[in-house]
């Protein structure tokens, strides 16, 4: 346990101090900024007109603003969780600071723990940002927190998804770049399952249903904090760390 | 302390080392020494556990390196070929996490901090940048990592590659100061600095031990007691050279440039055949110098002959 929380802590350390974390920060600030005002905006205007007397008030903050916040968020995340999650192992074997990984008294689960808990760590702060401004709405107007809550964990699980994939990818290669590029294809290959799912009803499309990223993430989104939906994106975790762990055992059989 | 036995690696089919065999008792300081791709740092990377071999079995103070590879990592130190250093981290925090990283009680991580920072005289840079810092330090912060956990053995990787005279001397005096509180293994091509620092070498060449010994035995063994002698002259060096061959005691001539080297067999009236010889025959002897069998000579005659001594 020591061994990953000294690793994670670095590499926490060492991504929240890059140049890298505060250009993609500032970045995603900016756009989550205009998107969110704009969207806000548009929901106050609306709900004027649904204030008149004789008219249902089927508006939803949730539905109308967060949603579309999150999904810009989830859209960043693709592009950009790749960028911070590149150089954890890759740049470790370029500089050759990988033999001190591999010559210390630790395992390559302990590597691939500390690894992903780093990349997730730089993540969160991300999300934290981004949380900012649901919270901030909450100065001018009432809405439950709850459903925002399970949506932020759909953001938060998703996000470790991206993270453990990245890091999959970074195990693979020596280059960064190569890196964030294999990252980026990964992260799209998984949307891209999701697609399959709708299609007819045939067996295949409704295999992918269970398996599509977007159809676990959106019932998140929803406020709907669903059992298969949480076993299937940590699962999904799982799994790629488990494969980062195979590649980093690998290399002392190579 | 460690005890290799028919230790075999092959990247592909291209076999990197074959069959190696030898032990090292509990404080001794060892030179691994060989020609550059021997499979020095094969072996090293073997035997800290960063790789596995394709044949053979590695112990290390009573633990095998592929059934217990963490308590055998626990005992070693080691210093890659390049060391395994972040150049944005301050020499300080590097080395706490380092021994963080290496599972020293969280109680001694200070002091074992500031004794290999002590030891490395690295003390007044400790809060610096290592990338901003020179070769040589960045090498010493790397001997400073191996050091952090205190391990029983050190492995140290061509630990002089690289650095300015100054450095190497520096390099050497320190792994010299080590010797006693560690087992060292220090592998090199560079002769000398085993002179410098080690007790027993191993020698290797393509894969395979060609001699083991100690420095003395070693040169004594080999040398049999041979003188090396160089000789200057200001006429017909070719034909001289050639003459010299057929002297009694000769046992190999060398035409080297500005010089002749002579290999005889030790005896004294050997050599002052040969200066009799040059003198007689008129060719100019300018100077004339004996040495008794150098390592390097040894090396030579070892690496690049077949000749396999246990």
């Amino acid at each position: 346990m020591r061994a990953i929380l000294t690793l994670a802590g670095k590499d926490l350390r060492n991504l929240l101090s890059s140049p890298l974390f505060y250009v993609i920060a500032g970045l995603c600030s900016v756009l989550w900024s205009y998107s969110y005002m704009r969207n806000l905006l548009e929901f106050a205007e609306q709900s004027r007109v649904y204030m008149q007397p004789g008219m249902e008030t089927g508006m939803n903050l949730q539905r109308a603003v967060f949603l579309a916040h999150i999904s810009q968020i989830n859209l960043l995340y693709v592009f950009v969780v790749p960028a911070l999650t590149m150089r954890l192992l890759a740049e470790e074997k370029r500089l050759r600071t990988y033999d001190l990984l591999l010559t210390s008294p630790i395992s390559a689960t302990h590597i691939a723990l500390g690894k992903f808990l780093a990349g997730f760590g730089a993540v969160s702060v991300l999300t934290l940002i981004s949380l900012i401004y649901p919270l901030a709405t909450r100065l001018v107007a009432e809405y439950p927190m709850g459903p925002l809550f399970a949506a932020y964990l759909g953001v938060l699980l998703v996000a470790g998804a991206y993270v453990a994939v990245g890091l999959f990818a970074s195990s693979l290669t020596e280059s960064v770049l190569l890196s964030v590029v294999l990252g980026l294809i990964f992260n799209i290959l998984l949307w891209f399952l999701s697609q399959g799912a709708s299609g007819s009803g045939t067996m295949i499309s409704s295999v992918l249903e269970y398996m599509s990223l977007g159809q676990h993430f959106l019932n998140f989104i929803m406020g709907a904090v669903k059992l298969n939906s949480l076993v299937f994106l940590l699962s999904l975790i799982g799994v790629f760390v488990f494969l980062t762990q195979r590649v980093v055992e690998s290399s002392r059989w190579r | 302390m460690i005890e290799v036995r028919n230790l075999s690696k092959n990247y592909g089919d291209r076999p990197a080392i074959q069959g190696l065999n030898f032990s090292v008792r509990k404080g001794e300081v060892v030179g691994f020494l060989g020609p550059n791709g021997a499979g020095k740092s094969t072996t090293m990377k073997i035997i800290t556990g960063y790789m596995a071999p394709s044949s053979g079995e590695v112990k290390v103070a009573g633990f095998d390196v592929f059934e217990d590879p963490i308590e055998v990592k626990r005992r070693i130190g080691y210093l890659p070929e390049s060391p395994p250093v972040y150049h944005d981290m301050y020499v300080r925090d590097y080395l706490n996490f380092v021994a963080n990283l290496k599972g020293v009680e969280k109680n001694r991580v200070k002091s074992l901090v500031d004794s290999a920072l002590e030891k490395t005289s690295l003390t007044d840079v400790r809060g610096r940048l290592i990338g901003n810092l020179s070769k040589g330090y960045k090498q010493r912060v790397g001997l400073a990592q191996a050091l952090v956990s205190d391990p029983e053995i050190l492995v140290l990787d061509e630990p002089t590659v690289g650095l300015d005279p100054k450095q190497v001397a520096e390099m050497r005096q320190l792994i010299r100061r080590l010797k006693g509180q560690h087992t060292i293994i220090l592998s090199t091509h560079i002769l000398p600095e085993v002179q410098a620092s080690c007790e027993k070498v191993i020698i290797i060449n393509r894969g395979r031990i060609v001699a083991e010994d100690s420095l003395d035995g070693l040169a004594r063994r080999m040398s049999g007691g041979g003188h090396s002698v160089t000789v200057r002259v200001r006429r017909n060096q070719d034909a001289m050279a050639k003459a010299l061959g057929g002297q009694l005691g000769v046992v190999r001539v060398a035409n080297a440039g500005n010089f002749i080297e002579i290999e005889t067999d030790g005896e004294e009236e050997t050599i002052e055949r040969v200066a009799g010889f040059l003198v007689s025959q008129g060719a100019g002897l300018l100077e004339l110098r004996v040495q008794s069998l150098a390592l390097e000579d040894i090396f030579i005659k070892l690496t690049s002959s077949e000749t396999v001594l246990q």
